[in-house]
This record gives C-alpha cells, structure tokens and sequence, in this order.
C-alpha cells in the first residue's frame, strides 16, 4: 500500500527538488502544499502519513503547522525541511514534535537516511 | 635577491618577496609562515617567528580582539577584513614617509583568508596585511579640508564672523529646542546708521574697514554662547542664550555706547559710527522664528524712526507698559 | 537594451537558492551572536534606476534613519550588497557580542561592518555553491551613516539602467536590532543570471 507523503513548501522549485531525492522505488502518494492552511487541510484529508515542511511560508508557517499538528494528536510524520538551519530553530521544531531537522539544499542520501532511521525506508522491499 | 627562482620554486618565491604582508596561523594560533615584508617591519625574522605562539611572539597585539578575529575564520568558514579607517593598524610598525601628516605608525588594510582541507574544514588562516598609510594620510588631509570647507561656509568672507545661512540655521535650531524643551534665548538685530553715506563718501574700502572694526568691538563683548553674525549688507545680529530681555536690553545698550564712543579709523580719517538695535526675546506664544526677526526688525524700525543710535524694545512691550515710561527706556545720546 | 522579466520558474528557482543562502547567513549571524534570528521571505525584484530610491523606501521603511555598508562581489556573476541597519540595533549588537563598555565611533563602525561580513560572506558562498560558480568578494565599507533610505542609491550617481535586486530582513528576537541585506546586480549580470539559473533548473 503507497505511503502518502505531503509535500509543503512555498516553492514549486524546493518541491520539486525535494520529490526528486524521495527513494525512487517507493511507491508513495505525493501531495502538495503551498503554504499551511494547504498542509493543515491535507493533513486532515489523510494524505500525510509523512510530511515534508518547510519553514518560511506566507499565510501559516511551518512552526504554525507544527502547533496546529500537536493539537490535534500528530499523527504524522514531520520532518521539517528548512534553509534556516540555525541550532535554535532545530530545537525548536523538535520539541514542537518535529522528527527531524533536514537542512536545504536537500540530497537524496539524507532523505534516505532520515527514512530508514524511522523504519519508513524498508531496503528489503526494494529488493523484492 | 640573490636567490634563484629555480631554487624555490615561483609561488614560494612571490610570496616571500611580494610587498604584502603575509603570514600564516594554525589552530593552535601558531605562525606557520612569515614572509619577508613581515619580517623586515617586525624585525623578527621566520626562524625566530614560524613555530611559536603568535601573541607570544608578539605580546603587543590587542589578543581578545585578534583571537575572537581569527577564530570567527575557523568557526564561519568566511573571509574577515579590518580597515584602516575603523582600526589604524594590527601591528605598530613604523613607516617610512617623509611627511607624516600627524601620522606615526603603518596604517593597515588586512584581510584573513580560510584555508580548507579536502574535508571543508578550516586548518589555518592566511592573514594579508596592505600598507594603507598614503590613503590614510590623503583621506585625514581631505576630511580637514572638508572640514574647513564646512566652517567656510558658514562664516561671512570680509568680517570672519558667521553668515545669515548660519544664524538662521542656529536661530531655528535654538527656537526649536526651546519650544520643546523649555528655556529662553533673546535676539538682538543693529544696523549701521547712513552706512551708504559712509560707502559713497569715503568709498567702499572704508565701509568695509567700519563693517570689520563694529566686528572687533562687539565680539569681546560677548560670551561664547552668544552667536553673532553678519545678517545683510550692513546688519548684524547676537543670538543671546539663557537670556530674558532684560539682560538683553542691558547688553544691547553696551553695544551702542561701544560703536559711538569712537569714530573708525580709515587712512586717518575719522568715521564717525552709530546703530540703532532693535530686540525681542522669545515667548511661548512665539510661533516660528521667523517671527522673532520679524520683531527685532520692528523695533530696529522704530530705534530708526526714532532718531537713530538708540535702542527700542519690541512695540509688544510697549504694551505692557505705559507709553510714557516706554519711552523712557528707549536710551537716546 | 530591451529587459526580459524572469519567468515564473526562474523568479521561483531565485526565490528558493536566495533563501537556502539566507538561511546560512542567518546560522551565522546566529552563532556569532549566540541568539536567534527571524528571517523574513526574500523579496526579488527587477528595479529601474528611476525607481531605485522608491523601492530601497518600500523594502526598508521611508521614514527611517539608516547605517549602511557595501561590498562587492566578482566572478562570473557581479554586484553589490549592501546591509542597512536601522539606528536602534547598535547597542544590542555591542551587548550580544560581549562589549562591555560603551563603544566610540570607530569601534562602533567595525561591529557593523563584522556583522555585514559574515552575511554577506554567508549569503554570496550559498548562492555560488548552489549555482555551481565561483564568487570572490570585497572587504566591506560604510556608505552612509544615519541617513534617509532614498539617500543612500542616488539614481544620478549610478551607471546602470536596471538592476535585479534581492532582499531579506534579519532580525533578532527580543531585541530591537534589524538588518536588511539588499543584493544588487546590474543588466548585464542579469542575463548570465538568467543562464545559471536556468542551469540549475535544468539539473532537476
């Protein structure tokens, strides 16, 4: 069954390159946001299973989302994907239930390490 | 140069003998190259510098500064500078000019290059220091003349004392900062009595001559609060601060009696001086200052009117008090 | 010279490598001054001599008294950025930097142009390493001391028509200090702009 991954990001370019270093052989249902209120309602359509977040976004920002997110129980995955990688901003999405911290430009290798850290990247399945 | 290219190979060979200071810091704020500009300032040679502690090889250097300098290197991974213009120089060493323009040390423009290994990480720091002394020197000499530029400015050419554009200036900013801070200041506004007879009877040497002796005899008479300046041709004004009328009525008779008392002196001719002065002090109801010359005018008028050489209050004050005794007070010889 | 605006997919690809630059200037900062900064979005746009003074007033704020210095960058891409600091901001800088005593002019001068250095060198090796280029830059120096906004790009003065222009705010929490970092570059570095970002979208 796909794994549903939301992508949020205020840039059509850092979507795209975000996407572009998902595992190539996951199946995965990859949705868009362009900003929070987008991500929050994605989330409650149940398209995030992981989510992709940026920080600096119009309208609601990424912290914002994180609040919203503790709210309503997280269950999602967030790994907030930022350019402002400042040891303060790290901590801060951590403990606002973040899982991890990927600072931009994104590479594959880190996606793919940050997944199979938390279980998401199962190598055998690939073999498979 | 006695040594041969071959010997050294060219980047050794230009980096010891370029005119440039360059030298070499390790992690350890160790001195790991010294090249000859260094050497031949210092007067410490590389073998009695490579290897050791740069602030014990160098005791004088401002440490907390320079350390917190080079360490910024090693942490951002980014180029630094110093300028001469914020900091003279990092090390006092003396230079070689034969006008020193007030200047005793190199002045200095640095700049602290990273230097990474394969891994991105900074192993040691490249400091380059350029002598910056004749810019230093011609920028000081440039400032002073703006400087005197600027005084120039506001200063009136025949007499050395300040212009209109000055007073006004001064006059605006006084009556701002005591509109809004409290506090008074009065202004005093004379004029040369038949100051065009003067010119045209004895020529305009003469009128300039009487224009530069009224400046001789006023200015001694004031305090160094007090702003005096050439307002016109033949019009003068003293901006008095912390001053009530009084005080000014006071003074400006002074000044009158100091202007009669003796003719000017011109090629041994004797011109006889007068002026008539007209005054105002500031008051809350007072709206721009605009206003205040308008009033000292009205009152230099009325010192004219009145027969000249006199001193005349404002016509607002002669309301204040009966005109019989108003009277009184403007002083007549 | 006629100008060609940036494509949507060119301003979108700027927007994000000025940000992914930013964001490494702001870590900078932040280390260096041991707190943490806000980053505003970055704002890009194509300015008019004309309209300079009019624009630096939008971004930074018409009635306020700036402190401002500059440094060039050179290599295959050229210009110039400047970091304008409101008046409020020195003495908190002085404090998070461990200055004890009140600092004199000159030492007041050099915090800033320090602090503009390590923006500055932050933000140009961002943007070089991601458009895979290589960008050297100059030693900083103060063009403007308290003094209005539209003071400090007088169109008579400067020699291009058109510029694109870059700007992202910095500011620190808790504290009054803020700093607009303004990158500039003239027409003809638009246009090699535009290749190299052409480039890198070409890469994904």
């Amino acid at each position: 069954m796909p794994v549903s991954v939301l992508v949020v990001d205020d840039s059509a370019m850092a979507r795209k390159m975000l996407i572009k270093s998902l595992p190539a052989h996951w199946e995965m249902e990859i949705t868009q946001a362009s900003n929070g209120v987008e991500a929050v309602e994605a989330y409650r359509a149940g398209k995030a299973e992981i989510m992709f977040l940026d920080l600096t976004m119009p309208i609601m920002d990424g912290y914002q989302v994180l609040e919203t997110l503790r709210q309503e129980d997280m269950n999602s995955l967030v790994i907030v994907v930022s350019a402002d990688i400042q040891p303060i901003a790290q901590q801060r999405v951590k403990s606002l239930g973040a899982i991890a911290f990927v600072k931009k430009p994104v590479t594959s290798e880190v996606i793919e390490s940050v997944l199979k850290e938390y279980g998401f990247y199962d190598f055998d399945s690939v073999k498979r | 140069m006695t040594e041969s290219i071959d010997t050294q190979g060219l980047p050794d060979f230009i980096v010891k003998w370029v005119d440039v200071g360059i030298f070499v810091i390790n992690r350890e704020m160790e001195v790991t190259l010294w090249n000859n500009f260094m050497a031949n300032h210092s007067g410490q040679s590389a073998a009695n510098v490579v290897g050791r502690n740069l602030f014990d090889a160098f005791p004088e250097l401002q440490k907390n500064w320079l350390k917190k300098k080079i360490d910024s290197v090693f942490i951002l991974k980014n180029f630094a500078f110093t300028s001469w213009e914020q900091r003279p120089y990092l090390f006092r060493f003396p230079h070689n000019r034969p006008i020193t323009g007030g200047v005793d040390f190199m002045y200095q423009n640095c700049t602290f290059l990273p230097i990474k290994n394969e891994r991105g990480e900074v192993e040691a720091v490249c400091v380059t220091l350029f002598d910056a002394t004749d810019t230093g020197i011609s920028q000081t000499m440039l400032k002073q003349a703006m400087a005197a530029l600027e005084e120039s400015s506001n200063r009136d050419g025949l007499t050395g004392i300040f212009n209109r554009r000055y007073l006004e200036q001064r006059l605006d900013s006084e009556f701002s900062r005591c509109k809004r801070y409290g506090g008074i200041f009065s202004l005093i506004l004379f004029d040369l009595d038949h100051f065009k007879k003067v010119n045209d009877t004895y020529g305009h040497l003469a009128g300039d001559q009487v224009l530069c002796e009224v400046t001789r005899r006023i200015t001694p008479m004031l305090r160094s609060t007090d702003v005096f300046g050439r307002y016109g041709g033949e019009e003068f004004t003293v901006m008095l601060a912390a001053t009530e009328l009084h005080g000014a009525q006071i003074l400006a008779e002074r000044l009158r009696e100091a202007i009669a008392e003796a003719p000017v002196q011109f090629n041994n001719i004797d011109i006889p001086v007068t002026i008539s002065v007209g005054l105002t002090q500031i008051r809350s109801r007072s709206e721009k200052y605009e206003t205040l010359i308008h009033e000292a005018d009205t009152s230099l008028y009325a010192s004219k009117e009145g027969g000249r050489n006199r001193v005349t209050l404002t016509p607002q004050e002669w309301n204040r008090k009966s005109a019989p005794t108003e009277l009184a007070t403007a002083f007549s010889s | 010279m006629t100008l060609t605006p940036l494509s949507a997919d060119q301003r979108d690809a700027l927007q994000e490598i000025t940000n992914v630059a930013m964001g490494q200037a702001g870590a900078s900062l932040a280390t260096t001054l041991d707190t943490f900064i806000t980053l505003s979005i970055p704002r890009i746009i194509i300015v008019d001599v004309a309209e300079v003074a009019n624009s630096m007033c939008e971004l930074i704020g018409r009635n306020t008294e700036v402190t401002a210095a500059r440094q060039s960058f050179n290599g295959y891409l050229r210009g110039e950025v400047l970091v304008i600091y409101g008046q409020d901001g020195c003495n908190d800088l002085a404090d998070l930097m461990g200055y004890d005593d009140e600092l004199d002019r000159a030492a007041e001068q050099e915090l800033l142009l320090d602090v503009s250095n390590v923006l500055v060198g932050a933000c140009l090796c961002g943007i070089a390493e991601q458009l895979r280029t290589e960008l050297s830059f100059s030693a900083p120096s103060l063009i403007g001391e308290k003094m209005p906004v539209d003071a400090l790009l007088r169109p008579e003065k400067l020699s291009w028509s058109h510029a694109l222009l870059m700007e992202v705010n910095f500011r620190l929490e808790e504290r009054n200090f803020t700093a607009h970092l303004v990158m500039l570059m003239p027409e003809e570095a638009i246009d090699r702009m535009r290749g190299v970002i052409d480039d890198f979208i070409e890469s994904f």
